[in-house]
């Protein structure tokens, strides 16, 4: 599974077939899709979803093609200085990006950080935020 | 039968000179793998151990001395978090997971009292109904812990023996006190220190017991007896514990909050264990493969949750563990780097001639039950309130449906295959929309996506699904998605 993260930009929805047309758009493509985090921010709705690998092109393509923005990918801090290096993020993120080191303190790699976002609201402390 | 090799005096005594040798409850593992454990027990004087983690059971008394004119509270306020007061005048209870009024899931009594040993001024604003003794009607002022007579940390339930591993079985993403879930066991997480925790390395409460003096939030404090939910017989021990905070570090008392859970507040809890003899060294070297626990399936919204399978602190701590022959990741919510550094910092204290070890004035019960709690109204399943579901098939026109919504008198139409499989769901209101956009056909008004209970499910959980998703029927299927009939928001009622 490969998460992708999605705005539906404000104004798009005015009435309910405006979302009816998006989402069948997407379901006639046969997926099971998980919806990993919902949020609505200023410049609109953001949905965090995971889709099989394999039919990541065809929909990010309708999903365009309904004026729905493919965010590339999202952007978080980490504050070395708030961790409690207790681990809460570290199940959470599908890369090594959020690890523990070799006593188990923990340490994070923007590098490999692919802005899923799954960590951010795992954090008991705050330590991880979205930029 | 256990022969004593060393008693506390001659323990203490050797603390005073400065030649009491002392191991954290890792290193004691190496010891007695090498050595033995009857050379470990005459060579080892104390093994310590540590924990930090989450401990929701945990809070603070304080008192603030009389106000002029004297006020007694009857409901006061730190930092907004409202404290508990119900004995005398200017005392109150503090609780961690208690959360702030305007802030809650961000703010609670955790920040509260990580604020206050901090030395960060804390506001205080009570109100009272007032008294010939004690006339002031409302107070708002600030204080510092220096201002405080008395501010004790009074745990009821800290230092669990042990603790489940949490996964999540359920199609959508749990937040829960055991941290974020992800669906279909997308991740799972266990707390505890494994070989490090306190009471594993005393399991049958030898040296552990009331009046056991311990690191306790950077401090020296005290283990009262058994926490609440003491469960020695299942070894899910847990401790009730107590100490001054104004000795205490706010670096190992931290305020936390849980996404849609709430508040809560890490501890940090060190216990020595003096080594009186041999099965203690070798009870005190037990590693985490020994340590045995339960992985939990937490998408069962029950008491009971099914236990998925046996795991142990070695599998929890190496990142990983295997669910249906898959392997998904797993981390703790309880810090390992900070509970061996209490395990460290309280073996220096002893090794300094800091800190001295006494004999529990009783140790703990070893027989308690843990019971359920008593519930006099009978908990009400969805299969006790459901009714039969008005059904259509999926290949019926908008016509059939609506003349079904009226002949049944119902709002909430379930739409299956032949075969009675769940396809959807189209309420009284879809259809009058389609009516007024002249739709006829029915699968452009279907909700696909439907949110749905099971005949076991507790009424309680079907409610607050509908509130959650904001809708007023659940269709009710079998575990092979066949619709077995529906509950409204007015059965419910
Ligand atoms: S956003 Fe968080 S969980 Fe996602 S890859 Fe980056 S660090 Fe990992
Ligand atoms: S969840 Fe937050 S506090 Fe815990 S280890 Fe991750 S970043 Fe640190």
């Amino acid at each position: 599974m490969t998460i992708i993260n999605i705005t539906i930009p404000l104004g798009l929805i005015q009435q309910i077939e405006d979302y009816s047309r998006i989402v069948n758009d997407i379901l006639k493509h046969d997926v099971s899709l998980n919806i990993l985090k919902f949020s609505t921010s200023s410049g609109g709705i953001n949905i965090l979803l995971d889709l099989p690998e394999e039919k990541i092109k065809e929909i990010t393509e309708s999903l365009k093609s309904n004026d729905v923005q493919i965010n590339r990918k999202g952007r978080i801090s980490y504050d070395q200085e708030k961790c409690l290096f207790c681990g809460a993020c570290i199940s959470l993120c599908p890369t090594e990006a959020l690890r523990y080191k070799d006593d188990d303190s923990i340490e994070f790699s923007e590098g490999d950080c692919i802005g899923c976002l799954l960590c951010v609201d795992a954090c008991p402390t705050n330590a991880i935020m979205e930029d | 039968m256990i022969i004593t090799t060393k008693t506390y005096q001659e323990i203490n005594r050797k603390i005073k000179s400065k030649d009491a040798i002392v191991v954290t409850a890792e290193e004691m593992i190496k010891i007695v793998e090498e050595n033995g454990s009857k050379v470990a027990a005459e060579e080892i004087d104390v093994v310590t151990t540590g924990t930090f983690g989450p401990m929701c059971s945990s809070g603070a008394f304080l008192n603030f001395g009389h106000s002029d004119p004297p006020i007694k509270f009857e409901h006061l306020w730190l930092n907004e978090v409202h404290a508990y007061h119900g004995n005398a005048a200017v005392d109150c209870y503090i609780g961690v997971t208690r959360m702030a009024d305007k802030r809650p899931f961000e703010y609670g009594g955790g920040n509260v009292i990580e604020e206050l040993v901090a030395g960060k001024p804390i506001r205080l604003r009570g109100i009272s109904n007032t008294t010939d003794c004690y006339p002031l009607g409302e107070i708002d002022t600030y204080f510092t812990i220096d201002d405080l007579n008395q501010s004790i940390l009074c745990n009821p339930r800290n230092a669990y023996q042990r603790y489940v591993c949490a996964v999540n079985s359920t199609d959508r993403t749990l937040y829960t006190y055991m941290g974020k879930l992800l669906p279909n066991f997308g991740n799972a997480h266990y707390a505890g220190s494994g070989c490090l925790n306190p009471l594993t390395n005393d399991p049958d409460y030898e040296t552990i017991g009331i009046g056991t003096r311990i690191f306790l939030g950077g401090g020296i404090g005290y283990v009262m007896g058994e926490g609440t939910q003491h469960n020695p017989k299942n070894r899910f021990g847990t401790l009730f514990l107590k100490g001054d905070l104004k000795q205490m570090r706010s670096e190992y008392l931290k305020g936390v909050n849980y996404e849609q859970y709430g508040t809560s507040m890490f501890c940090g809890v060190g216990i020595p264990i003096p080594i009186l003899n041999e099965g203690l060294a070798k009870k005190t070297a037990i590693k985490d493969k020994d340590i045995i626990t339960d992985i939990v399936d937490y998408g069962t919204p029950r008491r009971d949750r099914p236990t998925i399978r046996k795991t142990n602190y070695e599998e929890l701590k190496s990142g990983l563990i295997e669910i249906n022959g898959k392997k998904i990741k797993c981390s703790s919510l309880s810090s390992l780097y900070h509970a061996r550094q209490i395990a460290k910092e309280l073996k220096e204290w002893i090794e300094d001639g800091k800190f001295f070890l006494n004999p529990p004035a009783e140790t703990l019960p070893i027989e308690t039950d843990f019971k359920p709690m008593k519930q006099v109204s009978e908990l009400k399943f969805v299969k006790d309130l459901k009714r039969g579901a008005v059904i259509c098939y999926e290949d019926c026109d908008i016509d059939i449906v609506a003349e079904k919504i009226v002949q049944k008198n119902t709002n909430h139409i379930v739409i299956t295959d032949r075969d009675q499989y769940l396809k959807g769901i189209v309420t009284s209101f879809d259809v009058t929309k389609a009516v007024a956009k002249k739709k006829t056909i029915l699968k452009d008004i279907i909700t696909k996506r439907v949110i749905t209970t099971t005949d076991n499910e507790p009424a309680d959980v079907a409610a607050r699904k509908m509130r959650k998703h904001e809708i007023s029927a659940l269709p009710v299927i079998d575990d092979k998605n066949k619709v077995v009939g529906i509950i409204t928001s007015e059965e419910l009622m």
